[in-house]
């Protein structure tokens, strides 16, 4: 049974109205950062969402996209929300949802987003003495002088 | 006592990938767990960013060697979804076959790797000699033992014949037959209850605050399956149940597998029994709109998610993979916590992290922050059962 899109966009009204839907089970919120927090409370108190999908990071260009993927009855809900490209930073999830620990650790380490907040932000899939930069940026370049 | 540090990997025989757990011990009773991963990062995301979307169908297969297929039938669906088709019914039918015999292939080797981790090695010889009848089927369908590059970007690249479908009834007749065996082996072997009982607690509650997914769930007693919950393919029209139990331990997880063969034989007669007639590929555009997709299968270990996004090109923007594994580290580290030493190798094995293998342990002595002893993997599991026996628990 796939969550209602009106009940999302009612419960949402005072956060956005960006809310888009293709097809039943998938749903993208669009958020300004700041709101963040607020749209995954409201998602946690309205819908009973409990379970965090993954979080997927992305260089848009001209900003980084942060997209949060939600699963609820079978519905795929993903809040979209980006930050600047001279202040890649979002708040931090976990103390709402302790399964982001690795989730952000991730972004942080692929693209350098820091999540504010985040306990630990060791590197998670890098090597320890990697020197390279942020490899799904867009500027990036390999290294010289490596394979 | 003094706490002592214990690194587990990244080169260890307990687990089938390199991942590092630095485990804290109080005596022989685990109080932390530190878990290092990114051993085998092979940097597929970005490569994917560079490869056109034909090359990327054969790259995201090799994501994984033991559930490719869960990879590669998200990416279709996600290529699909952007391009806006709706593959025929036939294809449909055909995919859902693999992704099934994958599970069962899957879900024997893991019940094989369970039962060598106790040192019941009896169990693993079963059940990897009943693999070979799945493994035989997935050769004669579509040519590979792993890695069966079945899909193309529209449906799949081999028809199912008369004979195939024959040979897959007769498959499930037999396999039938031997998991009914190990049925009341993994109920009723005392081995396996001695050291599965009880240990690994993932209450519920927990493993929900960690999102964790699959069978690792499932046997925590919440239903979460994403074939019923968000059907693709043709889950949506094949009658089987979601097994759940509400042991919370290693034993539910041996059982939900256990089980789940069983619905796995059930959904494969179902679809030899009413495979649709009709093309099995239909032709897409080749080129991929601007756009982008979410899909998610569940993978024999979990829910697999991945993320497209299409830029007009023949190359994908940004496409993003998170396995099963991955959500179920944060639970394993609440696993561990409170149970022996002894007990590490199998409740890391029982959330079936996607593995490699290793050599030896590195012993630090108690109290001591120098390594120690090096000790070789068998000597570490005749330890455990050792360990066992000497408290009276009759294995």
């Amino acid at each position: 049974m796939p969550a209602d899109i009106n009940r999302i966009k009612e419960i949402l009204q005072s956060v956005t109205t960006d809310i888009q839907s293709k097809t039943p089970t998938r749903v993208f919120v669009s958020v300004p950062r700041n709101d963040l927090i607020r749209t995954v409370n409201i998602l946690v108190s309205e819908l009973g969402v409990q379970h965090l999908s993954t979080i997927t990071a992305l260089d848009a260009g001209t900003v980084f996209e942060v997209l949060y993927h939600f699963l609820v009855n079978g519905t795929e809900i993903t809040i979209r929300t980006s930050c600047p490209k001279d202040d890649p930073s979002v708040e931090s999830i976990i103390n709402i949802f302790p399964g982001a620990v690795l989730y952000e650790r991730e972004i942080h380490d692929i693209l350098g987003i820091v999540p504010n907040g985040h306990p630990d932000l060791r590197r998670l899939v890098l090597p320890e003495d990697w020197v390279g930069g942020y490899p799904l940026r867009k500027d990036w370049k390999p290294p010289e002088g490596k394979e | 006592m003094a706490r002592v540090k214990l690194p587990i990997g990244p080169q260890h025989p307990a687990l089938k990938e390199p991942e590092n757990f630095t485990i804290t011990l109080d005596g022989e009773r685990v109080v932390d767990v530190d878990i290092r991963i990114g051993y085998t990062h092979r940097g597929i995301e970005k490569l994917m960013e560079s490869r056109t979307y034909t090359q990327n169908l054969y790259l995201v297969e090799r994501i994984c060697g033991i559930c490719s297929y869960a990879h590669v039938v998200n990416f279709t669906q996600n290529v699909e979804s952007v391009l806006g088709v709706q593959i025929p019914k036939r294809a449909e039918y055909i995919r859902t076959l693999v992704l099934e015999l994958e599970r069962l292939h899957s879900h024997f080797l893991w019940l094989g790797v369970a039962g060598h981790e106790i040192g019941f090695d009896t169990l693993f010889m079963y059940t990897w000699q009943d693999r070979e009848v799945v493994q035989d089927l997935l050769e004669l369908i579509s040519g590979n033992r792993v890695n069966y590059a079945m899909n193309a970007i529209g449906g799949v690249r081999r028809d199912l014949s008369d004979d195939h479908r024959k040979k897959v009834l007769e498959g499930m007749d037999y396999l039938e037959k031997r998991t009914a065996y190990d049925k009341e082996v993994a109920i009723n072997e005392k081995t396996i209850l001695a050291r599965a009982e009880n240990v690994g607690i993932l209450k519920p509650k927990i493993a929900l605050k960690y999102s964790a997914v699959g069978p690792t769930v499932r046997a925590s007693g919440v239903t979460m399956d994403i074939r019923k919950d968000d059907p693709y393919a043709s889950y949506a029209e094949i009658p089987f149940d979601v097994i759940t139990t509400d042991t919370c331990d290693v034993l539910g997880r041996i059982v939900v597998r256990v089980l789940e063969v069983f619905e796995s034989i059930k959904i494969i007669r179902y679809l030899m029994e009413h495979l649709p007639a009709g093309d099995v590929v239909m032709k897409v555009p080749r080129k991929i709109p601007v756009g982008e997709s979410i899909s998610h299968t569940e993978a024999p270990r979990g829910e697999d998610i991945h993320y497209l996004r299409a830029n007009g090109t023949e190359r994908p923007d940004r496409y993003k993979v998170r396995t099963p594994t991955m959500a179920n580290l944060p639970a394993i580290a609440e696993m561990l916590k409170g149970s022996y030493l002894a007990d590490v190798p199998i409740v890391i094995a029982a959330i079936d992290p996607c593995m490699g293998c290793m050599d030896r342990v590195l012993l630090l002595k108690e109290g001591s922050e120098t390594p120690g002893d090096i000790i070789p993997w068998d000597r570490l599991r005749a330890y455990g059962i050792k360990w066992y026996a000497e408290r009276g628990w009759k294995i």
